[in-house]
């Protein structure tokens, strides 16, 4: 009697998971089959699998709608922007957590306050400040504010990663006369791959992702991002529309993330536990 | 050799010179600018005190956008934990596939907001390509298969459940994460003294979690107040004021959708009541669960 009754909760909690996942697994099955599917026929025949793997979506948004230069322009600002936040915020997350320096707590507190400032509060006066240096409508104009916006974010990940590195080694490396650039780089870097990683998949997926940002400061075409031109695509539509060309463009966009996640998905979950909860 | 304790600020300074320029000074900036009329970018700022900020209580879109926000922070976050808390049950139960379900769970976590507007919108939601009403006329739910799950009235809810079901996902980690450092032999001495599941989640997982639990909810009040990019691609080329949320209204006001309209000032104001709000919620969130960190 027990057993068949807890059988059959499990069964219950299987049925829930399978549909909850299933309901997952669809958008990418839609989203993947339509893009290779006509505007004819992309929504009478919503359920079945593509007649054949029809490209011409592909090309007409890669080529037509200019989604290969967005991606070019993705590709470029988002590889450097994570690049210089970890090169910024590695060594900062190691001086407030473990070179004993003065005020260490307060100011460890004040980037991780910027957590919690509404990014809209930032649009107009970072617009006041970012027009006389020219770096409206422009890549880098848009990689400095990603990488300004991503500090607190990262130092809070990486200070969690640093606190948990014992400090035997780094005792060691003194006594054995490294300085705190080689002790930083040799002993302590190598230390926190874990960390630096999760950091970096972390930002790459959140700015690859957005588009709030790119759409304020890049003014453009030719500077759009990869999701800005999938928004102002889909913001067209009325216009145009060119499903498949959406649908092939979502595919683009979903692309990097998902090799990440399917590449790195357990690394990811593990990060979080271990840098968000300390 | 003698550690040099000014050494630390040369590792800070690259990311300090830069957040504080980029960073602390707009948010300064952007307070001092709610206290001016300032209409355009190359127009004159004009001092006029707490105008905008009075302004602001009797502007209908305001108070529409601000309830949207609440909505979304409440209604989403129980929905959010509480599926989060389900998850986690079901997962922790010792059930075959854990692993999986826990990383499908969180898959939608990594796809862009924009293409889960468009994946919505087009293929689940739209009344004419949508599969929703189809679904529900194939069950014979006449109710639901001639709902418009799109329509100004019910588009906020529609979202509301794809906000959830897209996040569910970070938030389970966290608070299973949480839940694993539990010591195991706290539930088998429960289970000795005959406690039942419900009274083992509401006296030993629940009171022993709520350190993560506080991480996890600021966490979301956090997102929840600035999201932006899933709402407003979700009301395609203009979204309806029933959409609006503070992040959104800010945009218009100060940029405009397709006109600019540039009442910089006055979305400056905005912005400050949204970051008021952000500390109130962290506030409340710390007060209503208080801090008693269990040691076991």
């Amino acid at each position: 009697m027990r057993v068949n009754k807890f059988s059959f909760k499990k069964l219950i909690m299987h049925a829930i998971l399978v549909i909850w996942c299933t309901s997952i697994g669809m958008l990418l099955y839609f989203v993947i089959t339509s893009s290779f599917k006509t505007n004819k026929t992309v929504f009478k025949q919503l359920w079945s699998l593509p007649e054949k793997l029809n490209l011409a979506s592909f090309a007409n948004a890669w080529s037509n709608l200019d989604f290969g230069r967005y991606t070019f322009n993705s590709v470029f600002v988002v590889i450097i922007s994570v690049a210089l936040v970890i090169i910024i915020s590695a060594p900062a997350s190691y001086a407030l957590t473990r070179m004993k320096m003065r005020f260490a707590n307060p100011i460890t507190f004040f980037y991780l306050a910027g957590m919690g400032i509404p990014v809209q509060l930032l649009f107009i006066p970072l617009f006041k400040i970012m027009a006389p240096l020219n770096l409206i409508n422009s890549l880098s104009g848009l990689i400095v504010i990603y990488v300004t916006l991503s500090i607190p974010f990262t130092v809070f990940l990486l200070t969690g990663f640093f606190l948990s590195i014992p400090s035997e080694l780094e005792d060691a490396s003194y006594i054995d006369g490294c300085n705190e650039f080689q002790t930083f780089f040799k002993i302590m870097v190598p230390m926190a791959t874990p960390g630096i990683v999760t950091a970096a998949i972390f930002n790459f997926i959140g700015l690859w992702n957005e588009y709030m940002l790119a759409l304020i400061f890049i003014t453009g075409k030719e500077n759009k991002t990869l999701s800005l031109g999938l928004y102002s695509l889909y913001s067209s539509l009325q216009y145009t529309s060119d499903w498949v060309s959406i649908f092939a463009g979502s595919v683009l966009v979903i692309i990097p993330t998902m090799i990440i996640f399917i590449v790195l998905s357990e690394k990811l979950i593990s990060g979080i536990t271990l840098g968000a909860i300390k | 050799m003698k550690r040099r304790r000014y050494i630390a600020w040369i590792f800070l300074a690259p990311s300090l010179i830069l957040y504080l320029y980029f960073f602390v000074y707009p948010t300064i900036e952007a307070v001092r600018i709610s206290f001016y009329r300032w209409s355009g970018f190359t127009a004159n700022m004009e001092f006029i005190g707490f105008e905008n900020f009075s302004k602001l209580i009797s502007d209908d879109s305001f108070l529409a956008a601000l309830k949207n926000t609440l909505l979304l922070l409440i209604i989403g976050g129980i929905c959010i934990f509480l599926l989060a808390f389900i998850f986690s049950l079901f997962l922790g139960s010792g059930i075959k596939g854990k692993k999986v379900y826990r990383t499908i769970i969180f898959f939608p976590f990594i796809i862009a907001p924009v293409v889960h507007a468009i994946y919505w919108g087009l293929l689940v939601y739209n009344p004419r390509t949508g599969m929703l009403n189809q679904f529900f006329k194939l069950l014979h739910i006449e109710t639901l298969a001639k709902f418009t799950f799109t329509d100004i009235r019910h588009i906020f809810g529609s979202v509301l459940f794809v906000v959830s079901w897209s996040s569910v996902g970070f938030y389970l980690i966290l608070l299973m994460a949480g839940i694993e450092r539990i010591p195991p032999y706290l539930y088998e001495a429960a289970r000795i003294e005959g406690a039942t599941e419900l009274q083992m989640f509401f006296n030993i997982t629940l009171p022993l979690v709520k350190e993560v639990l506080v991480i996890a909810m600021i966490f979301w009040g956090i997102n929840a107040i600035k999201m932006f990019d899933l709402l407003y691609a979700f009301g395609g080329i203009l979204p309806p004021r029933s959409l609006w949320t503070n992040a959104i209204y800010l945009y218009i006001v100060g940029f405009g959708k397709r006109d600019p309209i540039f009442q910089l000032g006055y979305a400056s104001a905005i912005g400050v009541v949204t970051l008021l709000l952000v500390v109130i919620i962290a506030f409340i969130i710390r007060k209503l669960i208080r801090r008693e960190i269990y040691e076991y």
